[in-house]
Parts: C-alpha cells; structure tokens; sequence
C-alpha cells in the first residue's frame, strides 16, 4: 500500500510537467492576437495590439515561451491572472478552499441520496417506489444545471424568501469578513468563521451553500442512482446472494452486506470522479450563484484567453485528480479485499 | 436524514430575515472582473468607476456637463498661454491621501511623469503622451521619447504649481486630464509599494510596464472620498475616507460584488439586497425590471457611443471577394470605393425600422459619428433614410452599370454575441437583396479577437464597430473615424484630403466657434461622401432601487466610468 502511494505521488510532479507542455502546446493553435485579445478590452486598446503581443512575448518561439514560463514556475511563479487580476497561485489559494467547502457538503448528498435511492428502486424493482425515483433520475439528468439553479434562484430566493440570494455572505457578514482583522486561516469561511470567533460567518455560509448543494445533488446523483440501481439488480440476482439466502440469512443482511457492497464497487470509482468533477469547480452552478469558486473564475479565464490561468487552473485540476484517483483506488481496496497494490 | 432535514429547514427559514441593505451603504453588483485600481492603469469602465472614487483628478466634469469642468485637486479651472502651449495648474492645499501623506506637486508631476514613461498598451496613456510629447508611444517603441522631454513636459515650478508644456496648442488637453487614468497617485506611497521610484536613472525600467496586478493596483492610496478596505475573489469593500478634504459623503461603505448570472442580479435587485445593478438590454430591463416596486428608471439620458458599418475601400482578404469580380459571385476589392455604392447601401437600411424594433423606440439618427451631446456636433446635416427608390437609382449609376446587371456577392461579418449588430447586418441584406435577385449578403459570426485582428490589417469588407469615448471631445471620435491618420482608417481606407485638412486644423484650433466650423464641414463632406453608414444611437436609461438619491437626468454624467449612475459615489444618498 506504501509502495503504491508513493508510486502516485511521484506521478504528479511527472503528470504536471507533461501537462504544462501540451497546454502551453495547444495554446500556440492561437495566434499571438487572439492570445493578446484577453487583454484587451475595447477598441481603444486594440490600437495597441502589436504592442502588447511584444511586451508579453507572444510572438516568441514556442521553446522560449515555454521556457520563461517554466523558470518562473520553478520559483513558485506561475504568472499573473488577467481574470482574477491577482497571481494565479494567490487565485487557486483563494479560490479552491470555496470549491472546496461546496465540493464536500455537494458531496455527501449526491453520494448519500445515490446509493440510498438507488437502492431502494432495485429492491422495489417496477414498483411505485422505483417509478418514482426513475422520474427523479430522468429529471437530474435532463434537467440543465443552469435551469435548474436560476427556478430555484427565482422562487425560493426572489418569490418565496425562503433562501438566501447569490454569493457566500450576506451584506452585513460580508463587513465582517472584508474587515481586516478577519483573519483567514483555512480560505474555507464555514471553519475560519469559528475560528474567529464567528459563527454567524458560518451559518451564513452554510445558508448560501443550500441552493448550490440543492441543485447539485438533484444532477450529480441521478448518476450515482442509475448505476447503483443497476448494480444492485445484477447482485441481488447473483448465486452468492442466493447462496446467502439459502443459509437463511436475514434479508436486511443479505442486501446490505452482500448484495450492497458488491454493488458499491463501480459506484465509489463513480463517486470518485463526480468528487473530481465537483473540486474541478462546477462552474455552472459557481456562475449562477456568484460562488467564488475556481470553476468560475477558470470559466472566466479561458473566455478571455488568459494563458497562464489557464495553465494554473489545469495543473491544479491535475493534482486534484492523481490524488482523489489515488484515494479512489485505496477505497477500492477497502471494499473489495480481492483488490492488491503492492 | 431526518435531522438533515430539520437543519436545512433552519436554515431556509434564516433566510427569510435577510438583512436589508444598510441606508449608509451602497450594494453594487456587476458580472465585469476589475481588471485594476492603479489609475496609471486604467482603461475600462469596470476599473474605473473604482478609481475615480478612490482617486482624483484635477478637475472633473461639472454635474452632466461634457464641457464645464470643476476643479477637484486644483484649485480653479485654469487657462492656456502661450498660443496654447503652456497650462499653468494651481494646486490645492491642506489635502491628504489616504495613507496619511500630504498632497504636494511632487505628487502630480510624478503621476504625469509615471504614466508617460509607462505608457502600457492597456493603458489610456497614449493621448497624454500624445499631447505632451508628440507621439502615442512609450520610449521602448519611439526612441525619440528622453527622460528630457518627459521631464520639460510637466514640472513644478514651485510646491504647489503643476506647469504642463505641449509641443503644440491641443484644445482637447482640459477633457483629457479630467479621465480617471490622469489621476493623481500617491508617490511616497507608491515607492513604498514598489513602484516606480520617479527618477531617471530608473525610468527606462518602467518603460511599456503593464501595472496592472502591481503595489498600487493592491494597496492604493489616493485623495478621493472613498478608500479601499478589502478586496476578495468576488468583492470590493471601500469605505469613507474620513481625512477627506471635501464634504463627507452620505454613503460610507461601499460593497461590489461579482454577481455574473443576470438573473442573479436581478433577484437581489428586486428584493432590495442590491441598490445598483448592471442591468442589461433596454428590451429585458423593460421586460423584466420597469415598473417592478421599489425601483426607480431614469430613462432618456445621453448616450455617447458612436457605432457604424464600415464599407471598407480596399478590402484585403481575399477569401471576402468570391471571385474577386463584379460577375454575381463575389466583389472587387475596391468595391466600396465607388461613392454610388455606398449611397445605395446607406439609402438601403432602414433606420427607422430598426430603431422601432430593436431599439424599442428609444433611438435617434446622428448626422455624424459624433455623440448629439459632444461639443462640435452639428444638426444641421442632412441624414439618409430607407429609400429603395434612391438606393436601385445609385446601384444602378455604380461601376458603370456593372453592379445592377451582373449583381454581387458580399461576405460580411459580426462579433460573435452581438446580437444588435447581428440585426442590423439582417435588416441590410433583407432590403439590398429586396432590390434585385442578384444581389447577395452573406452574414457570418466572427471571434471579436480574430476580428481585431483582421479589420486592423484591412481585411474585413463590411463590419459594425463603435467607438466609447475616451475624454469628451470631438477629436476623439471624428479623428479616430474620418481622418486617414486616425485609429479607425485601416478598416475604412477612406481618404478625403479637404476632410484631413480640416480635422488637422480643427486639432490646433483653440477658438471653439472656429473648430465647430471645421467638424461642421467634417459632418457635411461626411454625409455626402458615405464613409459610413450610421447606425441610430440608442437612447441610454439608468435603473436604481428607489431610496437612492442623487441619480437622475440632471445629474447623469455618460464620461462617468459608473455608467449605473453616471455620478461619483460621494454624491448619493439613501433614504
């Protein structure tokens, strides 16, 4: 198991460096004009193009483009973001610890509310309970993230006043954590406003993640139900489980023991990935509820050309993977014994 | 699942107390990043609106006026001697910055000097150079620029006098020191914050630098009414700035937040938890917001961009010309430079029908592409309207005859997104093709940076571009459109030697009756030779939430970077 953590590890140093050349690779398809164009923003400044295709070097051979970018990274320095007008590390820094506070609560649902309905409809197999959570599947995967979030938006914030509106804070918290003695020791406002002594700060939060997490789990775990649904079936009709049943074993053992943890095995490499997805930042849902995660601010950053965010945002995506892909593959282990390493 | 039930509940239910937006404080929400708040920097609205608030200028425009000015970090408003070439600026005492410094002249003349040896290509600061040193470039593109020049250009001749010296007389010089990019920045502060340390034997270092992202755009420090408490990934807290030396402002906080869904904003705006918004299209505001309790819309306030097609005259991408030949299949490249042709297509828009149904009514038709508010616009010129009569007669009278019997193929491109260009392009080719089978426009969507790039290099045949003002004189617009030297020439190459003349003079020509003559003669010349067909100027609004004051018709500034309110923040009030 050692060995194999390890091994993961020294892959990421590896999977950034090849990533980094294929980015920058890919982003030489531009011309220097369209690379300059993401810091343009009128006409006025267009005068100017030449000018700042010079200054930022986009005119350069791909091997000193490269080059420069890759000393300055070796410094710690992976350049400065247009978008976020700040240095990409400062902007990852800042931004994930948000994705990363929606990622987990977005998280337990989705995976939570997925094994458990998805369950439930293959032990109440083409009865008024599976029909139920079959339409409840069909409406998360054909119901757009961006509808789903602008009804909630508009009825449980602008009609009903039951929710809170878009963004982390309300005004007043906002004062609090904007002031300079609020000290961020996390990034993630659900922790740091407990440790200041806040706790206002984090229930607001935890208010606003509700519309977020809502929509988010309603799309993300009709997935996890469908698979589980399906897995579930095939065990529950499998010879161990009959075998188990011949024992005379309870049925809340046979289908939770048996049949259940077989069923998990594709449903945590699913869960693994959807985790993946969500840290990767759900920009959809980050737009629309002006969450200041990094998927919207690397939305942002490929809209406007800007390269070294881009780049940025794709490395940091890079470790997020190997490492929750590493996790993945030790749960792996855990649920299924058969399942070796080293 | 039950107990996270219960705490969801709770939490819904929190909700249904929100707190409203205290009366001290403003909420503004927008979709835009802020690309910066060094004024040395600035060149967007988004940016600016925070700069001009946190910083000063020496004079600002007085209320709405494009040509009264005011004076913020001066003394009075002063006047040109020496045939134009000297301004004389007595500054203002006892004034502070907000890191507790004193404003001094070593102040100005270091934020002259900065932004001339900066002089970035995102930057505003090719028009002050421009001005003071006869060239739009930085010294790294002009090496005609010396540490000399820069220096003899704006000095101080005593603590608190600021003396600008131009090569040559520049009526525009007053507009342009009143944008916020020519704000007045905080030397001792910026030093410290390790920018530019204002002498020669560093400038070269500073030459073409992009502050952007730098000590002054983390930590500014200027005079204005408001200062910078806190920034984050998607908000901006300033407060009031309580060693300001003008009158205290009703507002003493102010919240920005990145909102980027509309519909987002909207909500927020509706329920109160947002007093300004960026609000979108006449046509989804109308829709959506007019009306709606608790707003207030302010509608038929100046509007002073200037938008039109180009019909270029040397159109240099083969791949618009089809055959490249007026047999039906494509176009000349010269095709536009038969004046028939363009009057046929001027006479071919319908202008009216387009301000009925895109514009909801609230347009007008300019004689010029010069916003109907500037100094120097004329009424008197004729405009063109709908008349296919007029247009067959002029395809007709073109190229001989050639272009009504063998007709034409023309390819044609819009920024991708721009809907309202996306429909006047529509409307163009439904009445050109109305008028004989055999003509043909074909309309394509285009990156805006890949457009950039080909209309400056004179590719495109036909687009729509408009120009923002960047200080409120005629200059800006009507050198940048009709001269051949002017920003905008690439993509036209029309070339008119009475109307390079006459823009020429009008550049040098202090007497303001003079130079309106000469933009008169520019409108005229313009309207018969048809450089450009206009595109009607919609008619700007601004929507607040109702308990704001100090919005409104008579206040409404358009050379505000705040184009929500038109004002500075210090102005408004709540009840």
């Amino acid at each position: 198991m050692f060995t194999f953590i390890v091994r993961r590890l020294i892959q990421i140093p590896v999977v950034m460096f090849v990533l980094s050349i294929m980015i920058v690779g890919l982003l030489q398809l531009l011309s220097p004009a369209q690379r300059a164009s993401g810091y343009i923003r009128s006409e006025q400044q267009a005068a100017h193009l030449d000018q700042i295709i010079r200054d930022k070097g986009f005119d350069q051979p791909f091997p000193v483009q490269y080059g420069k970018w890759l000393g300055s990274a070796l410094h710690g320095d992976l350049g400065f973001s247009k978008t976020s007008s700040a240095p990409v590390l400062d902007t990852i820094a800042q931004r994930l610890p948000a994705t990363l506070e929606l990622a987990i609560l977005a998280a337990i649902p989705i995976i939570l509310i997925g094994v458990w309905f998805g369950t439930l409809s293959a032990l109440h197999k083409d009865r008024p309970i599976d029909q139920i959570m079959r339409v409840f599947t069909v409406l998360g995967y054909s119901l757009p993230t961006f509808v789903l979030g602008i009804l909630f938006l508009k009825f449980l914030y602008g009609t009903l006043g039951w929710a809170p509106g878009p963004g982390q804070l309300d005004t007043i918290n906002q004062f609090t954590i904007l002031d300079p003695s609020f000290k961020r020791y996390t990034g993630m406002l659900t922790v740091d406003g407990l440790l200041n002594g806040k706790p206002a700060v984090t229930l607001d939060v935890l208010r606003h993640l509700i519309l977020p997490v809502l929509t988010l789990t309603i799309v993300s775990s009709a997935n996890i139900i469908k698979i589980m649904r399906a897995q579930m079936l095939e065990a529950l009709t499998s010879d161990f489980v009959r075998t188990a049943r011949s024992k005379g074993l309870p049925e809340r053992v046979v289908t939770g023991k048996h049949a259940r943890r077989n069923a998990l095995l594709p449903v945590v490499t699913l869960s693994g990935f959807t985790l993946i997805g969500l840290l990767g930042g759900s920009i959809i849902t980050e737009t629309i509820f002006a969450y200041p995660g990094v998927g919207q601010w690397a939305a942002g950053a490929a809209g406007n050309f800007d390269v070294p965010a881009v780049i940025g945002f794709a490395l940091a995506s890079a470790v997020i993977v190997v490492l929750i892909s590493t996790a993945t593959d030790i749960l792996y282990g855990v649920v299924d014994p058969r399942v070796r390493f080293d | 699942m039950k107990k996270l039930g219960l705490i969801t509940t709770m939490l819904l239910m929190g909700g249904v107390a929100l707190a409203a937006v205290p009366k001290d404080t403003l909420v503004i929400q927008e979709s835009a990043d802020i690309p910066t708040l060094d004024p040395g920097v600035t060149y967007d609205t988004a940016s600016g609106q925070f700069t001009e608030n946190i910083y000063e200028t020496l004079w600002t425009y007085k209320g709405s006026s494009l040509t009264s000015f005011e004076p913020l970090l001066a003394t009075a408003i002063p006047s040109f001697s020496n045939g134009g070439k000297t301004l004389t600026v007595s500054l203002r005492k006892n004034v502070k910055f907000q890191s507790g410094n004193a404003f001094t002249c070593a102040d100005a003349e270091y934020s002259f000097r900065r932004n001339l040896v900066t002089n970035s290509g995102e930057s505003g600061n090719w028009f002050l150079s421009d001005s003071l040193l006869g060239t739009q470039s930085n010294a790294k593109d002009d090496p005609t620029i010396t540490w000399a020049k820069i220096a003899a250009s704006v000095k101080c001749s005593n603590p608190s006098t600021l003396v600008f010296s131009l090569p040559k007389a520049d009526p525009a010089f007053l507009a342009k020191l009143a944008f916020t990019g020519q704000s007045i920045v905080d030397m001792k502060w910026a030093i410290q914050q390790g920018e530019w340390n204002g002498t020669e034997a560093t400038w070269k270092d500073w030459v073409g630098k992009d502050l952007t992202g730098g000590g002054l755009d983390k930590k500014p420090s200027g005079t204005g009414a408001y200062q910078l408490v806190s920034r984050d990934a998607n908000s901006i807290l300033l407060k009031a700035f309580p060693g300001y030396w003008g009158s205290k402002p009703a507002i003493q906080n102010i919240i920005w937040q990145k909102i980027p869904e509309q519909a987002a904003r909207f909500q927020a705006f509706l329920k109160g938890d947002a007093d300004v918004i960026e609000s979108g299209a006449r046509a989804v505001v109308t829709e959506q917001l007019v009306g709606k309790p608790g707003l207030s819309f302010i509608d038929n306030l100046p509007n002073t961009v200037a938008t039109a097609f180009f019909m270029n005259e040397k159109i240099g991408d083969p791949a618009l010309l089809g055959s490249g030949k007026l047999d039906g299949k494509g176009i000349p490249a010269n095709f536009f430079s038969d004046v028939n042709v363009r009057r046929a297509f001027a006479y071919s828009f319908d202008y009216a029908g387009y301000i009925k149904d895109v514009q909801q009514g609230k347009g007008k038709q300019r004689t010029m592409l010069l916003p109907d508010t500037f100094p120097g616009y004329t009424s008197s010129v004729k405009t063109y309207k709908y008349d296919p009569v007029q247009a067959t007669a002029y395809f007709k009278r073109a190229f001989s005859g050639n272009v009504w019997k063998n007709g034409f193929t023309l390819n044609t491109n819009y920024r991708a997104g721009a809907v309202a260009s996306q429909t006047a392009m529509e409307i163009l080719k439904k009445n050109v093709e109305a008028i004989n089978p055999k003509f043909k426009i074909n309309i394509n969507a285009k990156q805006w940076s890949q457009m950039l790039t080909d209309s400056k290099n004179g590719k495109e045949a036909m687009i729509i571009l408009g120009w923002a003002p960047d200080y409120a004189d005629p200059d800006n617009f009507l050198y940048t459109f009709y001269s051949s030297q002017g920003y905008y020439y690439p993509r036209s190459n029309w070339k008119d030697a009475s109307v390079d003349k006459w823009l020429d003079q009008a550049r040098v020509t202090v007497n303001t009756a003079a130079r309106n003559k000469l933009y008169a003669q520019v409108a005229q010349r313009a309207y018969e030779q048809t450089p450009y067909m206009l595109v009607p100027a919609g008619v700007n609004f601004a929507i607040v939430r109702d308990n704001l004051k100090g919005v409104s018709a008579a206040t409404y500034n358009p050379m505000r970077s705040d184009a929500n309110t038109g004002v500075l923040w210090k102005t408004l009030s709540k009840n």
